[in-house]
Formats: C-alpha cells, structure tokens, sequence
C-alpha cells in the first residue's frame, strides 16, 4: 500500500506540474526535475498516478483486488516509461544517423521527462512482484 | 388415452442447446411463427408424455430477464403472463456462473423451474465435476442432466417436469440484496400493492427490483400507474446505476457461494487478467486509462518516426537530383521531378507514421485491450445512440473508412448500422495523418502530437455528437443491447504484430503506386497547361503551379467558397484533389507551391507566410470532416443501397467542416490568437 501511495502522489505531482508549466505558470521546479510543460503528457501521469491511488485506497479498505490497480499502475508506468525511450532513441538517430542540423545542439537531457525516471520506482515494483505478470503469449 | 394437459416453457442464454433439446423432445410436432407484435420467431411443439400431452414454448434465448432486449420482454411477459405449468431452463454445464445468472431472475419471478443441465458430457470431458444433488439441495430446483444432440436424459427430463407441474404449494426462492437495497425493495413493495392492476398481474417484489435495476419496459408501465409519483420519489433517493450495478454484483455473489459447493472445478481462480480487467473497466478509470494509451500510441507515432521519415526525404531528394542531372527535356523533366517524385514522395515520407500507427493500433488489439476498449465504450455508445458493437467499425476507421464501414455488417440491427456507416467517415483515417503531420509539425512544433491527438480526439468527438443528432432526428429509436465475451489477455508477439501492421500499411504503399501516383500526374498536368487566353508553353517555368495554369483558373473559381477559412486557391484544389485520396492534398500541395518532395520547404513556406496556424488549424479541420475519399463514398452506397444516404454523408460532412474551420479561424482571428 505504501508503494501504491507513494507512487501515486508522485505521478499526480509531477502531472500537474507538466500541465500548469504549459500555462505558463512556473513552478520553479522545471529545470531541476527536468518537468516540460504537456498538458496532455501531464494528464496521462495523473491517470497513472490515479489509478495507484485508487490501489491504495482499495488496499486500506482491507479490498484484495486493490492490488490490481498497483499491478495495472506499474504496467502503465512502464508503458510510458518505454514511450520515452523511444523519443531518446530518435534523437540519437536524429544525431548519430540522420546527422540533422536541428540536432546539433542536442544533449540526452533534453529528452528526459519524468515519465521516464518515475518508471524506474516502477521498473523495481515490476520486479519486486515480477512472478504476478504472466500472461500466454498472442497467437 | 390422454387425461391431462401442461404447458412448459425453455429458457436458457443463447447457444446453450435450447433449440436442440426443443427438437429431441417434441420431434416433428412442432409449428413456427412470430410472438405477437414483435418478429421474434416463436416455436411450439407438442409431446405426449405417460398420459400428459405437454406443450412445449420455446422462449427466446437470453442471458437475464430485464428488459434490454424485445427477447427479454417476450421471454418474461410469456413467463408472467401466460403463467405456463413449468419453466425448464437449459443450463449450458460448461458455464455455471453465466447461466445461473438467469437461473436467479427465474426464481424471483416465481417460476417453478426445473434445470436441464445440457452438455454436461462436455464439461465432465474437461474435468468438471458437477455434484446435481447438491445443486438440487442449494437451490430447491430439481435439476437432470442431458445431452440434447444424443437426445439423453429427455425422459428424466419430462419426469421431472410432470413431478414438479403435480406439486402443491410452490416455494418462492429469494435472492438478498443486503440491508439497503432490502429496504427500498419493501418500501417500492408497500406503494405497489395500491396498484391492483399490477400486483394482480405481477410478483411484488419483482416489480420492486426490476424498478431498481432501471427496467426501462417496467418503468414505462409505472408511468401510467396511479402511485407513479410515490414510486419515483424512492427511486430518486438510490444512484440508479450504482444500484443496477450493486444487484449484479449480489446475484454473482449468490451463485459463488454456491458454485464452489456443487462443482469441483468450475470456480476459476482470478487470475493477472481478471485483475486488470478489474482495473481497465473499472467506472471512473476506465475512459481515462483508453485516452491514455491512445495518448502513447500517438506520440510514439509522431516521434519515433521522424528519423526514418528524414530517410525518406534524403531517398527521393537523391531521385530528384539523378532527375534533375539526367532528363534533358523541359517537360518530361517536369512531370517526373515536380510532378511523380514531388507528389509520390511528398506522400510516401509519411510511411514510417502510418506503419507505427498501425503498429500501435495492433499491438493494443493483439494483447486484448481494444475488446475492453469496445467493452468501457459500451456505455457511452448506448447513451449517444449507438450500438455497443459500433464501437470496433469505429476504431477500425483509424487505419481505413472502407474496412471499417463494411466491418459494419456485424451490425444486426439495420437502424444501428446506418448511424454507425454515417459516423464513421469522422474517424481520421490514416491517409488524413500526412496533413496533420505536415502542418502541425511546422506550425506547433514540440506540440505537434498532441495537436494530432487532439485531432483524433475531435474526430470521435464530432462522430459522437452526429450520432446522436441523427438518433434524434432522422433515425429515431433506441440501439439494440450488446453483449461480448472478452478474450483472455495475451503478449502480442513480433511476428503478429509485425504481420497485421503490413496487412494494412502496405495498402497505403499500394495507394502510392497507383491512385496517388495518377492523381499527382493529373495535379501536374493541370497545373502544366495554360489557362485559357495565357501565353506561355505548356510546363513552362510561368505556367508550373502558378494562377496561369489551368489548375490556377480552376482554383480561383472556387476560391471565394474558402476564402472565409483562410484558405488560398491552392489549398482549395488540393482539396478538391483531396476527394480522390486523402493522400494528394498535400501531394498536391508541394506541386503546386513549387517545392517539390521536400516536406521541410513546403512546411517553411506555409510557415513564412501562406498560412497562419489558425488557417493551419482550420485545414487540419477541414481535412477531418470533410467529405470522405471516393472509395469511402462508393463503399457507403453499397453498404447503404441508398444514393439519399450517400449523398446526405457528402453533404453533412462537408458542410460541418466548413462550418468548423470557419469558427476556428474567423472567431481566432477576431479573439486576436495565432496573429
């Protein structure tokens, strides 16, 4: 439960970060936590962030399927979290391969978003409870 | 000689054998017709049994008794009405649960029931053990095991039936609900039983809970009632749907706590899929969770593909170059470097977008999701007017309008089906992407995907509120219910994925080798002639793509009808161009703006001046809503039969985008945005 809480009040946090960054409020956290202003970005990391809140307050409630939401969470989170590789990995072809001037500049810091390093407190849930995802393989 | 008369009605969910047993007790003596009003087939049989003749009714097949269905009002009214001796539910052994759902809505409606317990052999064959005396003992319901095709356990099955139609007094059976829902129940009980003409005609207490459950047939009647107004102040004291929802839940409840006591193996553990179906469908998350993976998909495919469409760019910018060095005629030159390799590339360097789209369209579709996805939209679809199974054309349409709208056959309402076809062509397909990558990359940059989300989004918007516009209006009635079996999840594999990606990419690839292939060469030619009464050469540097040409006359022509928008008589006619395949607008675009294959010049130049990013806006729009590419038209003729509905999707379509992009570009101009 204690994962389920914290992880939630993370991916609301720095949702809502991303989305009033967008309107220009500044939360003075941007360039430190690397927070980009996306709304729609922001709203997905408080999904995210709902649904282990929701996990944990099944879980209080002594609810055994809260665990769901928790297993749901980490998959969603890491879901995102590959979306985020993936962007790294165009901007190094940008660079490496495509050699685009727009790129030059370009360091992997620019492209790191707290979707990608919250999904690490996933990535450790994944693999704390690992033996819990198994599903059979797509025909 | 026959002394006595009965009458026994089967009921059971669909595809649980009824009819086969129907046939193996009453053999050939049996007459088919309508039940009255309605074009549900009705079928009665006779059959003599000891010195019984027993007719038998076969009520249509259902999966509970409130009314969603015209077959669950049939099945009940025959039950309640025409009260027959017995009712024999089939009961399908390979799936208790699901089966003695219906099981408990029969005993509250005061049946006396008996259970065949059909296909028995088969779940036995898979390891089910099922103990009929308890089941017998647990629900005071005499229950015979039979095998319909091999005509088995029939005779045990009338001995039964003939036993229980000879009973006395008959026990009630009674599900609970749990304090709070109890007491609605008796105090909807104690205002029912002044209306004498339905406690004569109804059991009390079922009236009380079909009134809970949100019984729409039952509702209607209690609005002729005399205590209507007492009824509908309980009823607006309860969450409608909560309570619908919270007496599903003890009817399962009540048939677990009995089906791991008759039944070894048929209580299935929970397992990872059932917990996230837990999660994916819960009420509140459900939607949010969907937009949010829609969200994913988008932005991988808008991202990840901009270094293989850079590819693509450096590939035809070389063809250009070995055109340029080695085709000496001016106007075969022409037609091969501005016209097939401008137009066919401008077209092809969306490749990697459309090929990830449909990679992230499979991916969610082969691990489960989009049948959960259909699942969580039900309900919305419902309140809009929709039907349930409408949902799956739909989300087909993001790849392709013409699969998608003849995927509509599964549609079996006829009323349910139009709406869904008429709808469906505000779903962006994937030749709309190229627009929308293209503009909105070079007017919204980093925003560019959540611009196109956002398009996307507008789109099943639009689809929704057209839907119920014309539920309301011009088709009138309410969809037909839904009900699915969602597949268990699974890892989508490479292969399959990778497979089901090209099935459908390689028809844009297909498209870019022939329609847009003849539609760019069409573009050149008609902006390669002369306009009347010009002086030039035909493919002449004065004439390519500029007002001279007879594209340029043609589009002046038109152009007053889109000036409002922002619009200039070259994005008019590549528009119009447009109705070929989505694809040629912006082929057509980099013809005739002169900047050939390249999409970042051609982006540059709408940037430097020939668009603003509300006019851009306005043609992202506009390319969504307006009328559907000509194979989507000929598809909806076929599939409606009909040229007023044909002509009323081009029409409607059309016209609702031009309305949009007007507001977007003439109140953002007048609020002062985008300037």
């Amino acid at each position: 439960m204690f994962f389920a809480l914290a992880a939630g009040i993370l991916y609301v946090l720095f949702g809502c970060m991303q989305i009033v960054e967008q309107f220009g409020i500044k939360t003075g956290l941007a360039e430190l936590l690397l927070i980009p202003g996306d709304i729609f970005g922001g709203l997905c990391l408080v999904v995210i962030g709902a649904v282990f809140l929701y996990g944990a307050k099944e879980l209080n409630s002594g609810m055994n399927m809260g665990v769901s939401y928790v297993y749901v969470g980490i998959l969603m989170s890491l879901v995102f979290m590959a979306v985020y590789v993936l962007i790294i990995g165009a901007s190094l072809l940008e660079v490496y391969l495509i050699q685009n001037e727009d790129y030059l500049e370009w360091r992997i810091i620019d492209d790191i978003r707290p979707g990608l390093y919250l999904g690490f407190l996933s990535l450790a849930g994944y693999v704390a409870w690992r033996g819990r995802f198994s599903l059979p393989a797509a025909k | 000689m026959t002394q006595n008369k009965i009458t026994i009605a089967l009921a059971g969910n669909p595809n649980v054998g009824k009819s086969t047993l129907f046939n193996a007790i009453t053999g050939a003596h049996q007459h088919v017709g309508n039940w009255a009003g309605v074009t549900v087939e009705k079928k009665i049989g006779t059959r003599t049994y000891h010195d019984t003749e027993i007719e038998v009714v076969d009520l249509p097949g259902t999966y509970s008794l409130t009314a969603y269905s015209v077959d669950e009002i049939v099945a009940r009214d025959y039950v309640v009405e025409d009260k027959p001796d017995v009712v024999v539910q089939i009961v399908d052994a390979t799936n208790l649960e699901r089966n003695l759902y219906l099981t408990t809505q029969l005993m509250e409606l005061g049946s006396r029931l008996v259970i065949a317990l059909n296909m028995w052999d088969v779940a036995e064959s898979r390891g089910d053990k099922i103990d009929t005396t308890k089941m017998e003992e647990f629900l005071e319901i005499p229950v015979v095991k039979t095998i319909g095709n091999k005509g088995e356990g029939i005779d045990g099955l009338l001995d039964e039936v003939l036993r229980e139609a000879g009973k006395g007094a008959h026990h009630e059976h009674e599900v609970s609900y749990g304090n709070e829902i109890e007491s609605k129940i008796i105090e909807l009980e104690r205002i029912l039983v002044n209306d004498d003409a339905l406690s004569a005609r109804y059991p009390l207490r079922w009236l009380a809970i079909k009134l809970l459950d949100g019984d729409e047939n039952i509702l209607e009647k209690i609005k002729v009632s005399p205590m209507a107004t007492q009824i509908d102040n309980v009823l607006n004291t309860i969450d409608r749907e909560d309570c619908e929802a919270s007496m599903a839940d003890k009817r399962y409840e009540a048939i677990n706590t009995v089906l791991p006591q008759v039944c070894e193996r048929c209580v299935k553990e929970v397992t990872f899929s059932d917990m996230i179906d837990h999660v994916v469908t819960n009420k509140y998350l459900g939607i949010p969770i969907f937009l949010s993976m829609m969200w994913a998909a988008f932005e991988v495919t808008f991202t990840f593909a901009t270094p293989f469409m850079g590819m693509i760019d450096m590939f035809f910018g070389w063809l250009a170059g070995v055109v340029a060095e080695n085709i000496t005629t001016i106007w075969l030159g022409s037609l091969l470097g501005d016209g097939i390799v401008a137009g066919v590339g401008a077209v092809m360097i969306f490749l990697p977008n459309i090929m990830l789209l449909f990679l992230m369209l499979s991916l969610l579709e082969d691990c489960g999701y989009m049948a959960r996805a259909a699942f969580i939209m039900d309900k919305l679809m419902y309140k809009i007017g929709l039907h349930g199974r409408s949902f799956i054309p739909l989300l087909m349409g993001f790849g392709c309008n013409v699969p998608a709208i003849m995927a509509t056959r599964t549609i079996e309402d006829e009323r349910d089906r139009l709406i869904t076809i008429l709808v469906n062509p505000f779903i962006s397909c994937g030749a709309r992407l190229p627009v929308y990558i293209l503009l909105a990359g070079a007017f919204f940059g980093r925003d560019a995907g959540s611009v196109i989300f956002g398009l996307y989004m507008l789109g099943i918007i639009v689809a929704i509120l057209s839907a119920k516009l014309i539920r309301g209006t011009l088709i009138k009635g309410k969809p037909a219910p839904f009900i699915m079996e969602l597949p268990p999840y699974r890892i989508p594999t490479v292969k399959g994925s990778a497979i089901h990606m090209w099935e459908k990419g390689s028809l844009y690839v297909k498209k870019a080798g022939t329609i847009i292939l003849a539609g760019v060469i069409l573009v050149w030619l008609f902006s390669a002639i002369p306009s009347p009464g010009v002086d030039a050469a035909f493919a002449s540097e004065e004439i390519l793509g500029t007002g001279d040409s007879l594209m340029g006359a043609l589009g002046h022509v038109i152009e007053p009808l889109v000036a409002p928008l922002g619009f200039d008589w070259r994005i008019a006619v590549a528009l119009v161009f447009g109705f070929v395949a989505k694809e040629i607008v912006i082929g057509s675009m980099g013809v005739l703006y002169g900047v050939g294959k390249d999409e970042d010049a051609l982006g540059d130049i709408l940037v430097a001046g020939a668009m603003t990013p509300l006019s851009a806006l306005g043609l992202m729009v506009f390319t969504l809503l307006y009328v559907p590419c000509i194979a989507t038209i000929g598809v909806i003729k076929k599939e409606t039969g009909s040229w007023k509905w044909t002509l009323f999707a081009a029409g409607y379509t059309t016209g609702l985008a031009w309305i949009a992009a007007f507001l977007i570009y003439q109140v953002g101009t007048y609020v002062g945005w985008g300037l």
